[in-house]
């Protein structure tokens, strides 16, 4: 695992809009500690911005009332926060052990070959980044690409290629 | 072989949705539920022998008993959705395909426990199963069945989910607390147990998301019904996924206690393209190994397993065809379990990483038979040696994997060794 | 009695309490078991896993940091197979660790070179790429080597818990963690107290003390042990000595009240003792300047103006202020010097600008002015109630008490104008006008007598007076009370409620109960809520004053006070007169000398002809400065004794070097009365201890004091003082002891009044109190309220810690705080000059915005020479212990244009 502790600034500030705001307000009167809203927080900032900037952490601190340091720990702990923009379509392909042995590496080294990315990078237009992640928790299915968020499920080269043309 | 208990609403076209679940008998047990005593509705789930289906397999009748009395502190019930065990992926289809038979299950669990807050701690990774299970509690909020008065009974419960971000270790009961409470996942020492001083420091009741969608049934059938099914001493039926080499992957509902062999031919198909089988990881990737000759008497349930040197696990079995590269597979495993250490304890932290390099350097033809046995030898010092069992996933399989396969790591040393004596006379 | 139960360890039967855990019990038993994620400061953490034991029965080792010891346990600490075990762990961590114990800072001093030599661990066992992360420097006073960190956790584990400062925290997952500050930035220290608590639990080198690097390791050093110089706490900590230099300060985590844990003041502020800035000779005034002296040229002008001065105005004309900065034993002697070679009662010490109305109030509630509990106490208290103390900043190793109390649970009452760290965290914030305290205390038990949560039977048994309260509280309805001190009712209520309620409650107050007019009573309020409500005479209830200064509880208990004589026995009771007398071979007289205050007013007036001043600086930290540096121009002959040249030594005729407490032998006794050793580290830097010189002086007077060590002096205290009766070097040698320790084998007392009160009657008194108010209120020309008070890195006048690398950079001028509405109607930005008026004089100072400060209220400290923020302050006065109204005078701010 990659050193995440090198945060960027954005120079602008953050705040939740008008719809994470409300949901950062229903769901902190559901814990008795205001810190337990940490994972959410970043979550929200995640939805809303795609990734999570030191800006937002300063915000998240300060309207939970917590330290600093402590987002910033959680944040990088747990490897889904984006610490930096990623790619319009980040592509995420399960690289364990079910997804493994029924071919994940030929979907790798398709897309490394057709979008010229190597697992970790994004695509200088911004287009695509790649990722191979963890165990995705759909090995009867596998192997398994997330696309944004959205699962594709018993992923050969053809289907992977039908999928790339429908991406922008 | 297969039985429609947990599964009964899966194949139920928009079952997800809580006019349809009700037509077929969600939430139709909670009268009966509100007319018992809560220590009634915990006898009742101890009778039925139901077993937590996280993988520790502890029977949860019992682990709710343990809850201190009289303490003047909120009990908490936070189900654990985290399923990140490689090969593991049962829970989902509750989620996603009958959710309010899981909300079902919180309000029984938590009016026997006495509990007014739940959580649901879901993986990350379940992005698009996040929405539907919060969906699913927004209608069951809408209708009256969480809230201030469930079903109208004088019974506050209130259901949060709480979203996991990418790291395994959660999934460990007091990391998941860890984790609610706004911390990195790092497991806590126990004693305390959770039971005792778990969320918040109150008492708290962690269980599997089966576990907790398997009382419905156990309440309208009642334990005896349930008992029918499975063996003595594990009872009930299981969601098991499997995976790998077969022909037919898939999840399937099955009564514990079924020939392994059996189940992978029957059930899913055989080995896929009919190929021989090697070896079979029969509950999840931190399982010990099996090779055909260890199955042949194996069956689906927590004592043969466990007389297999084994476990029943998170029922995940992948099926490995006689192509697979062991060495290669250990590698992917080690770098799997050394990703997600927390990092907490010396021995997981800094020895699963060095359980990588080595089977890196073996892999490179750069290893040496003493390479193997410092492997073995780390597991040992590793095993059981830290805070939690993490590392014991890592090293249980792999040690399984050196004892078993040796002489696949054996020859990738002496390859390079042949190799290296090549380049030198060369 | 805990119950004793019984383990074998190692084979050998081991008695201990039930509740320990197994290290506990093997730690108390001298077995050692190998560490590196421990220490007795955390939570046990369980995370190196080199403690694991063998427990028979158990499956596998267990940890014994975690795990309780249970009766009957059998317990290996060592074994073929833990040795194998401990052996990987260590070579596990040196494989990815520099290795490099010849240059490392902390070789000799680190647990992984320890443990990897008892172990034999091997450097080769696992080889591979290593971490090759940059030194950082970021912070002024901490090294940080990652590639030396083991991730252990206990820096960020001792700042979270411990500290609750939240610098750090592990940033990455496993393999990667590392102890970070948020955002991985410099900036991100803003948080960082620079106490070093992290330095001190670090198990390697990864942290070390920047300024003692490449100045001395474990091996090459001496280590001292000694008692912090700083605040009242009384913290202990090692100098560390390298060729007759401090180097650096270590934590003694044997400590009574610190455990092991400092404050930046402890820890970095020790650098001022090797100053080029030092006064290093005796120096005699010539003209408008000072020249460089012998001490026998000095010492004989001295004594020989003293004696010529006595001869023709009088011994009434002379006097002499000690300090609370000095040793019990230098406090004695100026005590017994003023009364016996000069032959007056004029002499005071510092209290008298602090806690002199804590002497005073509490000695007439209870019967002795002081704490009445033990600091350690503090962290099993069910409801704090802090009034006037800003703990973090001014008591920063008390205030870790009450953090650890916090975190246990406890309910926190804060009572403060300004909304500092305790506020923002307490249950309840009293947010009271300055000076309204008595007016709070009263309406808090108007409530609870309303509500009838007072103790009856603790009224009934153990106070007198109630009756008399009860009908002045009375008076103190709700409506009132709000007026008086602007505090919501529902808040009156819900703090009377926390406090009365609680099974053990405890009061802390600082200066900000005693620096008013109304001072002695505002100490005597508290006493009284107490009283109501029988939270005193238990463990963890009571007051804490907390004392200001190291040694301002030993000044005030050994004599240089104008009405008492060492152990506050009084100049008008005959007896104790003629107990003195004879032990002394003087008369001494009936009538009480003048406070310092008053000598300077006596000064002013030319009545007042010559002043001994050891170790204090009126010129800068007494009130109303104009007033002050008059009185000082106007005296005959002035000697100043100090370590530093100060405001107060410009007027001298005399100046004498001062030897600081690290080069000198003797006791402090710190706010909780416990009497604790410092140590001579180094030499005087100009050759004579500051007792040496009392003791010539006096001599030179005609008045033979033939000391030759100061145990000697203490041994005279013993017989004279009844609560020092039982102390003595040999006995506190190890551990200091708290008075009052009458006799030679009383272990000390923790906790005062657990049967009687000190009073005649054995019953505490209550005592009728009105509010009356600030000496000087805000109006339309001064329109805000001026409070004065400590900031955390610097300490009183500065001239220690101005003189220490990296505080001062830290903190390098004086800033104004003053509230964002202040400031917006003002036309004042944050870091704005501007200047600040009062009655008495302007200065000119920069503007700090904090929400801290509430609106119409500004505060400052004093700690800089640049900036003599006393040119403000009033000339009010306690109305009973003449102690000064530094917490409330009216100024006004304008802007000045920005140059």
């Amino acid at each position: 695992m990659s050193d995440r502790s090198k945060l960027i600034v954005t120079g602008k500030p953050f705040r939740f809009d008008q719809e994470r705001d409300a949901e950062f307000e229903r769901l902190v009167k559901r814990y008795p500690t205001r810190e337990s809203m940490i994972l959410p927080a970043l979550w929200l900032t995640q939805e809303q911005e795609g990734w999570i900037s030191a800006e937002a952490i300063a915000y998240i601190a300060d309207r939970i009332g917590t330290f600093a340091s402590q987002v910033f720990e959680c944040a990088t702990f747990y490897t889904m926060y984006n610490l930096h923009p990623m790619g319009r379509n980040h592509i995420c392909i399960c690289r364990t052990l079910s997804c493994w042995l029924r071919g994940k590496q030929e979907i790798v080294d398709y897309l490394k070959n057709e979008l010229g990315l190597k697992p970790g990078e994004i695509g200088a237009d911004g287009k695509f980044s790649l990722e191979e992640v963890e165990c995705l928790g759909h090995c009867g299915t596998a192997p398994v690409v997330q696309v944004n968020g959205e699962f594709h499920e018993s992923m050969d080269v053809d289907k992977l290629k039908s999928l790339l043309a429908t991406l922008k | 072989m297969e039985v429609k208990i947990l599964s009964a609403k899966f194949d139920i076209k928009d079952a997800h949705m809580l006019e349809v679940a009700k037509q077929h008998g969600a939430y139709s047990q909670l009268d009966k539920l509100f007319s018992m005593e809560p220590v009634a509705v915990i006898e009742e789930v101890k009778n039925s022998g139901l077993r937590g289906r996280g993988g520790a397999g502890f029977p949860a009748g019992l682990k709710w008993s343990f809850l201190p009395k009289g303490l003047n502190k909120p009990v908490y019930l936070t189900v654990n959705s985290d399923e990140s065990e490689p090969a593991t992926f049962k829970d989902r289809y509750i989620l996603v395909r009958d959710p309010h038979m899981m909300i079902e299950g919180i309000i029984i669990c938590c009016y026997a426990i006495g509990c007014h807050d739940a959580y649901i701690y879901i993986r990350g990774e379940y992005t698009s199963q996040v929405k539907a299970l919060q969906k699913a509690i927004d209608e069951a909020y809408a209708a009256g069945y969480l809230g201030e008065k469930v079903a109208g009974h004088d019974f506050k419960l209130d259901v949060t989910v709480h979203r996991g971000a990418g790291a395994y270790i959660c999934g460990e009961e007091t990391a998941l607390l860890e984790s609610i409470e706004g911390k990195k996942g790092q497991p806590r020492s126990k004693p305390p147990f959770p039971a005792v001083e778990g969320l918040y420091g109150c008492p708290t009741i962690i269980n599997n998301v089966q576990t907790i969608a398997s009382l419905p049934y156990i309440i309208e059938n009642g334990a005896a019904a349930y008992k029918q099914y499975g063996t003595e001493k594990s009872p009930g039926t299981h969601l098991f996924g499997i995976s790998g080499h077969v022909n037919k992957p898939g999840m399937y509902e099955l009564p514990l206690g079924l020939p392994i062999l059996d189940v992978i031919e029957k059930v899913a198909g055989g080995v896929l393209n009919g190929k021989k089988l090697k070896a079979i990881i029969p509950g999840g990737s931190s399982t010990p190994v099996q090779t055909p000759e260890d199955a042949k008497d194996l069956t689906l349930d927590y004592e043969s397993m466990a007389a297999h040197k084994t476990m029943f696990g998170s029922g995940g079995i992948v099926v490995l065809d006689e192509t697979v590269d062991i060495v290669k597979l250990v590698e992917n495993l080690a770098q799997f379990y050394h990703h997600e250490s927390c990092g907490q304890c010396t021995p997981c932290r800094e020895g699963l990483g060095w359980i990588l390099k080595i089977v890196k350097k073996i892999l490179r033809g750069d290893g040496t038979s003493a390479d193997i046995d410092l492997l073995v030898e780390l597991c040992d010092n590793i095993e059981m040696k830290t805070v939690c069992v993490l590392s014991a996933a890592c090293t249980m399989p792999v040690r399984s994997y050196l004892i078993k396969f040796r002489h696949e790591f054996e020859a990738y040393v002496k390859k390079g060794a042949s190799a290296q004596a090549n380049v030198k006379q060369g | 009695m805990d119950e004793l139960i019984m383990v074998k360890i190692n084979g050998m039967d081991v008695h201990f309490p039930k509740g320990k855990t197994i290290l506990e019990v093997c730690k108390d038993a001298g077995i050692y078991i190998p560490t590196l994620c421990y220490d007795e400061r955390l939570k046990p953490h369980g995370g190196c896993r080199l403690c694991l034991v063998e427990i028979k029965g158990k499956p596998v080792p267990l940890t014994s940091c975690t795990t309780p010891g249970e009766a009957g346990m059998e317990i290996s600490t060592e074994s073929p197979k833990l040795t194998r075990l401990r052996k990987t762990i260590l070579e596990l961590l040196l494989s990815n660790h520099p290795n490099d114990c010849m240059v490392c800072e902390a070789s000799g001093d680190c647990s992984l070179r320890e443990m990897a030599y008892l172990y034999g661990a091997s450097l080769d066992r696992f080889q591979g790429e290593k971490w090759n992360l940059p030194i950082r420097e970021d912070n002024p006073f901490i090294t940080f080597e990652p590639n030396k960190c083991i991730a252990c956790g206990r820096c960020t584990r001792i700042c979270n818990e411990v500290v609750m400062a939240g610098t750090i925290d592990l940033v990455n997952r496993g393999f990667n963690a590392i102890p970070e500050t948020a955002f991985a930035k410099p900036r991100s220290l803003k948080n960082c107290e620079f106490c070093g608590q992290c330095v001190s639990t670090c198990p390697t080198g990864a942290l070390t003390d920047k300024k003692g690097r490449g100045k001395g390791r474990a091996g090459d050093i001496k280590k001292v042990k000694t008692t912090c110089t700083y605040c009242g706490t009384g913290c202990n900590f090692f100098l560390n000595v390298r060729n007759d230099r401090v180097v650096r300060v270590t934590s003694d985590f044997e400590a009574p009240v610190n455990k092991g844990n400092l404050c930046i003041k402890g820890r970095y502020g020790y650098d001022f003792i090797h100053s080029d800035e030092r006064i290093k000779t005796p120096l005699i005034r010539e003209g408008e300047g000072f020249r460089e002296a012998s001490w026998d040229e000095a010492l004989s002008l001295v004594a020989g103006r003293f004696n010529a001065i006595i001869k023709e105005h009088g011994p009434d004309k002379v006097g002499g202020f000690s300090s609370s900065r000095c040793s019990n034993e230098e406090n004695y002697l100026l005590a017994k010097w003023v009364r016996c070679a000069v032959g007056s009662n004029n002499v005071d010490n510092c209290a008298r600008v602090c806690h002199a109305p804590t002497v005073a109030g509490l000695a007439q509630s209870f019967g002795a002015g002081a704490a009445t509990n033990s600091l350690e106490q503090m962290s099993d208290i069910d409801t704090i109630f802090i009034i006037g103390s800003n703990t973090t900043e001014a008591h920063p190793i008390v205030s870790l008490y009450l953090k650890k109390a916090i975190s246990k649970g406890a309910k926190v009452v804060v009572a403060d104008p300004r909304k500092i760290w305790l506020a923002q965290r307490a249950d309840v914030w009293l947010n009271m006008k300055p000076g309204s305290n008595i007016a709070l205390i009263n309406g808090i038990i108007h409530v609870i007598l309303k509500n009838g949560w007072e103790s009856k039977e603790f009224i009934k048994t153990r106070t007198e007076g109630f009756a008399e309260l009860k009908a002045k509280v009375e008076e103190y309805d709700l409506d009132r009370v709000e007026k008086l001190t602007g505090v919501s009712r529902d808040k009156i209520i819900e703090a009377a409620r926390l406090y009365s309620q609680a099974e053990k409650s405890m009061i802390v107050y600082g200066l900000g109960i005693t620096e008013h007019l109304t001072g002695t009573e505002n100490s005597m309020a508290t006493a009284n809520l107490a009283l109501v409500c029988g939270q005193v005479g238990r463990p963890s209830t009571g007051i804490m004053a907390l004392r200001g200064q190291n040694n301002v509880q030993g000044a005030s208990d050994l004599g240089p006070l104008p009405a008492t004589l060492p152990g506050y026995q009084s100049v008008t009771d005959p007896k104790c007169r003629e107990k003195f007398g004879k032990a002394w071979g003087v008369t001494i007289k009936d009538k009480p000398g003048l406070k310092s205050v008053e000598m300077l007013d006596e000064c002013a007036k030319g009545n007042f002809k010559a002043l001994y001043i050891l170790g204090e600086d009126p010129a800068h930290t007494d009130p109303d400065l104009h007033h002050i540096r008059k009185a000082l121009d106007k005296i005959d002959f002035l000697v100043v004794q100090d370590i530093f040249p100060t405001e107060t030594t410009k007027y001298a005729h005399v100046i004498l070097p001062g030897a600081s407490f690290a080069e000198k032998d003797g006791t402090f006794t710190n706010g909780e009365r416990r009497v604790q050793r410092i140590r001579k580290a180094v030499g005087p830097v100009a050759g004579l201890a500051d007792w040496e010189v009392l003791c010539k002086v006096s001599t030179l007077m005609g008045y033979p004091m033939p000391y030759t060590h100061p145990s000697q002096i203490m041994d005279e205290i013993a017989t004279l003082v009844p609560a020092y009766g039982g102390i003595s070097y040999k006995r506190i040698e190890k551990k200091g002891i708290q008075w009052p320790c009458p006799t030679k084998d009383h272990p000390g007392t923790t906790t005062l009044y657990t049967e009687t009160f000190a009073r005649p009657s054995g019953l505490a008194l209550f005592m009728v109190l009105d509010h009356v108010g600030s000496g000087e209120v805000p109006d339309e020309t001064y329109p805000l309220v001026l409070i004065t008070g400590r900031v955390r890195e610097h300490y009183n006048n500065g001239s220690q810690t101005r003189h220490a690398v990296g505080i001062i950079d830290l903190v390098p001028e004086e800033l104004v705080e003053i509230s964002p509405e202040d400031a917006q109607s003002l036309g004042i930005k944050n870091l704005d000059w501007v200047k600040v008026l009062s009655r008495r004089g302007e200065i000119k100072v920069r503007a700090k915005v904090t929400k801290r400060s509430q609106t119409g209220n500004v505060f400052m400290s004093f700690h800089h020479q640049s900036t003599l923020t006393n040119v403000l302050t009033s000339g009010h006065r306690c109305r009973i212990s003449g102690t000064p109204e530094y917490k409330s005078c009216a100024v006004r701010i304008e802007q000045l244009s920005q140059e």
